[in-house]
C-alpha cells in the first residue's frame, strides 16, 4: 500500500495518529521538568493567542471553517487521541466565544438590554464552565476491569449486606433479600441484614423465616442514612454492601466487585451502575425504553467512569460495596446533607482513602414510577448538592487532589442548571416581545461565533457520549427538570438546613392515562411566552419590516425552544400502567410440563412479579385455565414451579405461578433476577448517536407534546361543560 | 468404526429406550449408526419396528455358523438394527457358554461388518454382570452409565463403576465412561436431590439428565421414535444434546488417533 493511500482512510490513520500520540508522549525529554514547565506556558500562550486575537468577520469565517472541518474529519478517525484533539478544538472555540462575548457584547448602555445582557451571559458563562469540566471528567474514562478473588477462600473477608426499608411493601422487599442471601460467597462470612425503620412485625416474621437479620431502632433520625449507622454499631463484617430495599443484586456481586478491594489496600468504596428493568417516566411516557439512552446513563455509563480516573468516584446510596474501618473512620454515612451517599464519598477522599466504579451492572431496580416522583428524587439530588457545597465545599478544605476538586466541583454545579436553562428558555423573547438587544452585535457576526461554539459542543460530546446520550436528550432531561430544582438548589444554597426530605414512591400504579397539569404548569406557561413570541416576531418581520437577520436568528431560537417545551410537554403525559408488576423481558431456557405427562422446551419472555411469559414452539399451543409446571435452570440445577395458564396468544402464553415456599421463591429469584449474567447484556448495548435521527426523534416528540396538550385540554373543556361545578378539574 | 456401549448395574432404568432413541438421535445428526442389542429379552426391535414375529438374531446366527450381516434389519428409520433374535432356554445356555469360551466374540464379529471409521455403533445390554455385559464392556470406547433419580440406583453405582474398571479403563482405545440420569422429575424432591448428589460426586461425567416425559412412551405406542413424534419434547432436547456431546467427545478422539 502507498503511504497517501493509508493517510486517507480514516482508521489507517488512526493507527498512525495513536503512534504517534505514543510515541510523543513517551518522548525522554519529559522526564524533565523545566521542559514540560516550558511547553505549559508556550501552549497556553498560543492558546491564549488563539482566544483572543481579534478577527474581521470573514477571516473569523475562515477560522472557524478550518476547526469545524477539522473536527468533522478528526471524528471520522477512530481512537482516543482524536478525541481529545476535538475536545481541544472545541474548547478553544467555545473559549474564543465566551472571551468575545465578555469583551464585545455587553452593553451597559440602555437597561432593558443590560439586565438581559447580564442574565444571558452568566447562563452562558455557566454552562461554559460546566462544558470545561464535563470534558475534564471525562476525558479518558478508567473502564475498570473486575480483579479475581484469591483462590483459597479460606482468605475471604467477612460482608455485611445491608437493605434499608421504610415503607416499601414486602413484595418488593422480598426478591432482593432473596438475591443477596443466595451470593457466591462463603457462607460463613455473609449476613444479610434488613433495615427496617418501619418496625413492621410483617418484615421480622419473614427474616426470621429466610434466615436473614431483621434491625430495626427506635426513632428514624437521619433516615436512611441514620438507620444504616444505627446498623454499623451493631455488626462487624469487615465490610458493608448496601442494597437499596428495591435493587436486586446478582448473585456473583461480591465475587464481580471485592477482588479490588483485597488488591487495593487503601480502597474504601467500590461503586457498581444503578441499572433499572423497568422504564423510568421519560421512557415510559415518550416511548423510548431500551432505545435511547435514559436520563441515568449518562452518569452510569461515563461520568462515574470519568471521575474513576481521577480517584474521585462517588457513593451513589446502592448496589456499592464499602469498607468498615474508613467508614467508621468518618463517623458513618454523612447526615449533614440529604445526599448523603456523595457527601460520605467526599469525607472518605478528604480523608486519603481511594473509591472505584466497576461499569458492570451486578443488580438492578425498579425505576421511578411518576413524573412527580422522578422528578422528587432530582430535588433531592439537587439540594443535597447545594447543601454539600455549603457545609463541606469540596473546592476547600484538606486531603482532596485538584481533579478532585473539579470533579466534586462539576456534579454539584451541574444540579445548578435549573436557571441557566430557564434563561435559554427565554433568552430570545427579550428581543422579540422587549426589543432588548441582548448580544451587542449584528446578528451574523453573532452567528459566525455562536453557532461553531455550539457545533464543536455538540458534535465532541456526542462522540464522547454517543452511547450513554443521545444529542439534544440533555436538554429535554434538563428542560423538565429545570423549574423544580432551581428553587430548591437557590434555597438550600441559601440556608442549607431549610425544606424536608422525600422518599421516593416505588411500585404504583397510574389508574388511568392522564395529563400531569401540575407538573407541567411551568412549561405551558412558557410555551405561551414563546407562541407569543413568534407571534410578535412575525409582526416584525413581515409587518413591521425590522431587522430582518436578528428577527430570524430569535425566531429560529424560539422555534427550537418550543420543540425542547413541547417534549418536556409530552414528558409529563403519564401514560397508564398496566399491571402493577413490571415486566421484565428476560429471554432464559425453560420446560413446560403439562399435566398429561408432556414435558416442553420453551422459551421465557419476561417476568413480572407472580407471573411469566413464555414462548412455545410452534404447533405446541396450552389450554388457557390449565395447570402445568414450568421448568428454570440455574447451570445444572432445574427448579420446578406451579403455575396456570392464563393467556394463550400467537406467539406468548402467559403463565400465573402459584404461591411459593420461601424455598421456591428462594430458587425463582436465583434463577431469574440473581443470575450473574442478567443484565450484562443489556448494558451500553444501544443504538450509538446518531444527531441527525436524535433532532428528528425530538422534533416528533416535541410535536406530540402540542397534540398531548391540545387533545388533554379538549378533554378537560368537555368535562367541564359537562360537570359545571368548581374545583372538579383533573388529576 | 466407534463403540457405544449402554449399561446399567440395575434393571428397568429405561436402557432399551435410552440405547435406541440415543442411536435415532446420533442418526439425525448424521452418523451412521449400528444398533447392536446383546440383551437376551430381545427388545430393541420394538423400537425399530421390526415385526414381533421375526425371530432372527445375531445369537441364532452365531449358534448356526452364519454371518451377521444376515440377520441385520433395515426398517423405517434409517439405523440399521441386529437384534439379539428369539433363543429358547438351551440355546441361550449354549450362547452364553459360548460368549464365556469367546471373550473376543463381539469384537471380531463387528470387524467382520466392514464398518466404517467413522461409524457407530451403539451397543444395548442386559443389568447387571453378565457374559453380554462383559462382551459389550471389552469392546466399548465409551460406556455410557443409566440411572434413575432414585436410591437403588444411586447404590449400585459402585457395582457398575467396578465392572468398568476391570474391564475398560487401561485400554488404549477406552475413551470413559459418562453418565445418564433418566426419567426426572425436578417436581418430586427426592429425585432432584438425587440429581444434586449425582453431580456433586460424578461433576463433569454426568453427561445429562433426560426429563420424565409421557412423549416417549407414547412414541413406543405409535411405532415412532420421540424425536420424530413430539420435536420440541423436553425428551427430544435432552437426548439431542446427550447426542451432541457423545459426537464431540468421538470427533475429538478421531483427531487425535
Amino acid at each position: 500500500m502507498k503511504p497517501d493511500q493509508s493517510l486517507r482512510s480514516p482508521n489507517a490513520l488512526s493507527a498512525a495518529l495513536q503512534r504517534f500520540g505514543n510515541g510523543f508522549v513517551e518522548l525522554p525529554l519529559w522526564n524533565r521538568r523545566p521542559v514540560r514547565t516550558l511547553a505549559l506556558v508556550l501552549a497556553l500562550f498560543m492558546f491564549a493567542l488563539v482566544v483572543t486575537v481579534p478577527l474581521e468577520f470573514w477571516q473569523q469565517v475562515g477560522f472557524v471553517t478550518t476547526c469545524i472541518v477539522l473536527a468533522m474529519w478528526l471524528n471520522r478517525v477512530e481512537g482516543h487521541l482524536a478525541t481529545l484533539m476535538m475536545v481541544v478544538l472545541s474548547v478553544a472555540v467555545s473559549s474564543r466565544y465566551m472571551y468575545w462575548r465578555l469583551t464585545e457584547t455587553i452593553s451597559l448602555g440602555n437597561w432593558v438590554d443590560a439586565a438581559f445582557g447580564i442574565g444571558l451571559v452568566l447562563a452562558e458563562l455557566y454552562a461554559f464552565v460546566v462544558l470545561l469540566l464535563g470534558y475534564f471528567q471525562t476525558a479518558w474514562p478508567l473502564k475498570r476491569r473486575p480483579v479475581p478473588m484469591p483462590a483459597d477462600s479460606a482468605t475471604w473477608p467477612t460482608v455485611d449486606i445491608f437493605i434499608p426499608t421504610y415503607n416499601e411493601p414486602l413484595s418488593v422487599v422480598k426478591p432482593t433479600v432473596f438475591a443477596a442471601m443466595s451470593m457466591d460467597w462463603p457462607r460463613d462470612k455473609i449476613n444479610v441484614y434488613v433495615l427496617d425503620d418501619g418496625r413492621r412485625e410483617e418484615f421480622r416474621a419473614f427474616c426470621e423465616k429466610v434466615g436473614a437479620t431483621h434491625v430495626t431502632r427506635n426513632h428514624n433520625r437521619h433516615a436512611k442514612a441514620g438507620n444504616i449507622n444505627e446498623a454499623l454499631k451493631n455488626t462487624h463484617g469487615e465490610y458493608v454492601a448496601i442494597f437499596d430495599c428495591d435493587h436486586i443484586p446478582t448473585r456473583s456481586f461480591l465475587q464481580i466487585c471485592m477482588g479490588w478491594f483485597i488488591k487495593d489496600r487503601k480502597l474504601a468504596m467500590l461503586q457498581t451502575p444503578h441499572y433499572f428493568f423497568s422504564p423510568d417516566p421519560f421512557e415510559k411516557n415518550l416511548r423510548t425504553f431500551q432505545e435511547v439512552p435514559n436520563e441515568g446513563e449518562l452518569f452510569y455509563g461515563l461520568v462515574q467512569d470519568g471521575n474513576d480516573l481521577w480517584d474521585a468516584t462517588f457513593f451513589c446510596g446502592s448496589c456499592a460495596i464499602i469498607r468498615r474501618a474508613p467508614l467508621l473512620e468518618v463517623g458513618g454515612i454523612a447526615v449533614e446533607t440529604v445526599t448523603e451517599d456523595a457527601h460520605t464519598a467526599l469525607k472518605l477522599h478528604r480523608k486519603g482513602y481511594g473509591t472505584a466504579y466497576l461499569a458492570i451492572p451486578q443488580a438492578a431496580g425498579l425505576a421511578t414510577e411518576s413524573l412527580s416522583g422522578h422528578v422528587g428524587q432530582r430535588i433531592r439530588w439537587a439540594r443535597g448538592m447545594a447543601q454539600i457545597c455549603r457545609v463541606d465545599n469540596p473546592l476547600l478544605g484538606p486531603g482532596l487532589s485538584l481533579p478532585q476538586r473539579l470533579c466534586y466541583l462539576n456534579a454539584m454545579l451541574h444540579f445548578f442548571y435549573g436557571l441557566p436553562r430557564l434563561v435559554f428558555l427565554t433568552a430570545p423573547l427579550a428581543y422579540l416581545l422587549f426589543g432588548a438587544h441582548v448580544i451587542q452585535a449584528s446578528a451574523l457576526t453573532i452567528a459566525i461565533f455562536a453557532l461553531p461554539h455550539m457545533l464543536h459542543a455538540n458534535m465532541t460530546n456526542s462522540r464522547i457520549q454517543g452511547k450513554f446520550r443521545h444529542s439534544f436528550w440533555n436538554e429535554v432531561y434538563e428542560s423538565v427538570l429545570a423549574w423544580y430544582i432551581m428553587r430548591p438548589v437557590l434555597v438550600a444554597f441559601v440556608n442549607p438546613a431549610a425544606g424536608k426530605f422525600n422518599v421516593t414512591p416505588k411500585g404504583g400504579v397510574i389508574e388511568e392515562a392522564y395529563f400531569d397539569w401540575v407538573i407541567s404548569r411551568p412549561y405551558l406557561v412558557l410555551l405561551l411566552f414563546n407562541l407569543l413570541g413568534v407571534v410578535v416576531g412575525l409582526l416584525r418581520l413581515f409587518v413591521w419590516h425590522q431587522e430582518a437577520t436578528t428577527v430570524v436568528l430569535n425566531l429560529a431560537w424560539t422555534f427550537y425552544n418550543l420543540i425542547i417545551l413541547g417534549a418536556s410537554i409530552a414528558a409529563a403525559s403519564e401514560t397508564r400502567q398496566i399491571r402493577e408488576a413490571h415486566r421484565v423481558a428476560m429471554k432464559l431456557p425453560a420446560t413446560l410440563h403439562f399435566g398429561d405427562g408432556r414435558a416442553v422446551v420453551c422459551e421465557t419472555i419476561d417476568f413480572a412479579e407472580g407471573g411469566i411469559g413464555i414462548r412455545l414452539p410452534h404447533g405446541v399451543e396450552a389450554q388457557v385455565g390449565e395447570p402445568v409446571q414450568i421448568s428454570l435452570y440455574l447451570q445444572h440445577d432445574e427448579h420446578m414451579f406451579p403455575a396456570r395458564v392464563v393467556f394463550q396468544g400467537e406467539s406468548h402464553t402467559g403463565l400465573v405461578l402459584a404461591e411459593m415456599s420461601p424455598r421456591e421463591e428462594m430458587a425463582f429469584i436465583q434463577c431469574t433476577f440473581a443470575r450473574a449474567d442478567a443484565w450484562i447484556d443489556s448494558w451500553g448495548r444501544k443504538r450509538p448517536d446518531a444527531p441527525g435521527m436524535a433532532a428528528g426523534q425530538i422534533l416528533r416528540i416535541g410535536l406530540l407534546g402540542f397534540h398531548n396538550v391540545m387533545f388533554h385540554l379538549s378533554r378537560e373543556m368537555r368535562r367541564l361543560l359537562r360537570r359545571p361545578e368548581p374545583g372538579a378539574s383533573a388529576n | 468404526m466407534k463403540i457405544i456401549a449402554v449399561v446399567s448395574a440395575k434393571g428397568g432404568v429405561g436402557k432399551t429406550t435410552l440405547s435406541a432413541n440415543l442411536a435415532e438421535a446420533l442418526t439425525m445428526a448424521g452418523e451412521h449408526v449400528l444398533a447392536v442389542d446383546l440383551d437376551p429379552q430381545n427388545a430393541l426391535r420394538l423400537h425399530f419396528g421390526m415385526p414381533p414375529h421375526e425371530v432372527s438374531g445375531h445369537a441364532r446366527a452365531t449358534l448356526a455358523g452364519e454371518a451377521w450381516q444376515q440377520s441385520m434389519y433395515r426398517g423405517r428409520s434409517r439405523v440399521v438394527l441386529m437384534p439379539f433374535g428369539a433363543l429358547n432356554e438351551a440355546d441361550r445356555s449354549a450362547f452364553e457358554a459360548h460368549l464365556v469360551t469367546h471373550p473376543g466374540w463381539l469384537r471380531t464379529q463387528l470387524g467382520t461388518l466392514g464398518l466404517g471409521r467413522d461409524d457407530v455403533v451403539v451397543i444395548d445390554t442386559p443389568p447387571g454382570p453378565s457374559p453380554y455385559m462383559r462382551q459389550a464392556l471389552s469392546c466399548a470406547q465409551l460406556c455410557v452409565m443409566v440411572s434413575l433419580p432414585d436410591a437403588a440406583s444411586y447404590a449400585t453405582m459402585p457395582l457398575m463403576e467396578d465392572l468398568i474398571r476391570t474391564y475398560c479403563e487401561g485400554r488404549p482405545d477406552y475413551l470413559g465412561h459418562v453418565l445418564v440420569i433418566n426419567q426426572v422429575d425436578v417436581s418430586r424432591q427426592l429425585g432432584k436431590d438425587v440429581v444434586q448428589v449425582l453431580r456433586a460426586q460424578l461433576g463433569e461425567r454426568v453427561l445429562g439428565v433426560i426429563h420424565q416425559d409421557q412423549s416417549v412412551a407414547e412414541a413406543l405406542a405409535y411405532d415412532r421414535s420421540v424425536l420424530e413424534y413430539n420435536p420440541h419434547s423436553q425428551a427430544t432436547h435432552d437426548l439431542q444434546r446427550c447426542a451432541a456431546w457423545l459426537r464431540r467427545v468421538m470427533a475429538a478422539h478421531g483427531e487425535a488417533a
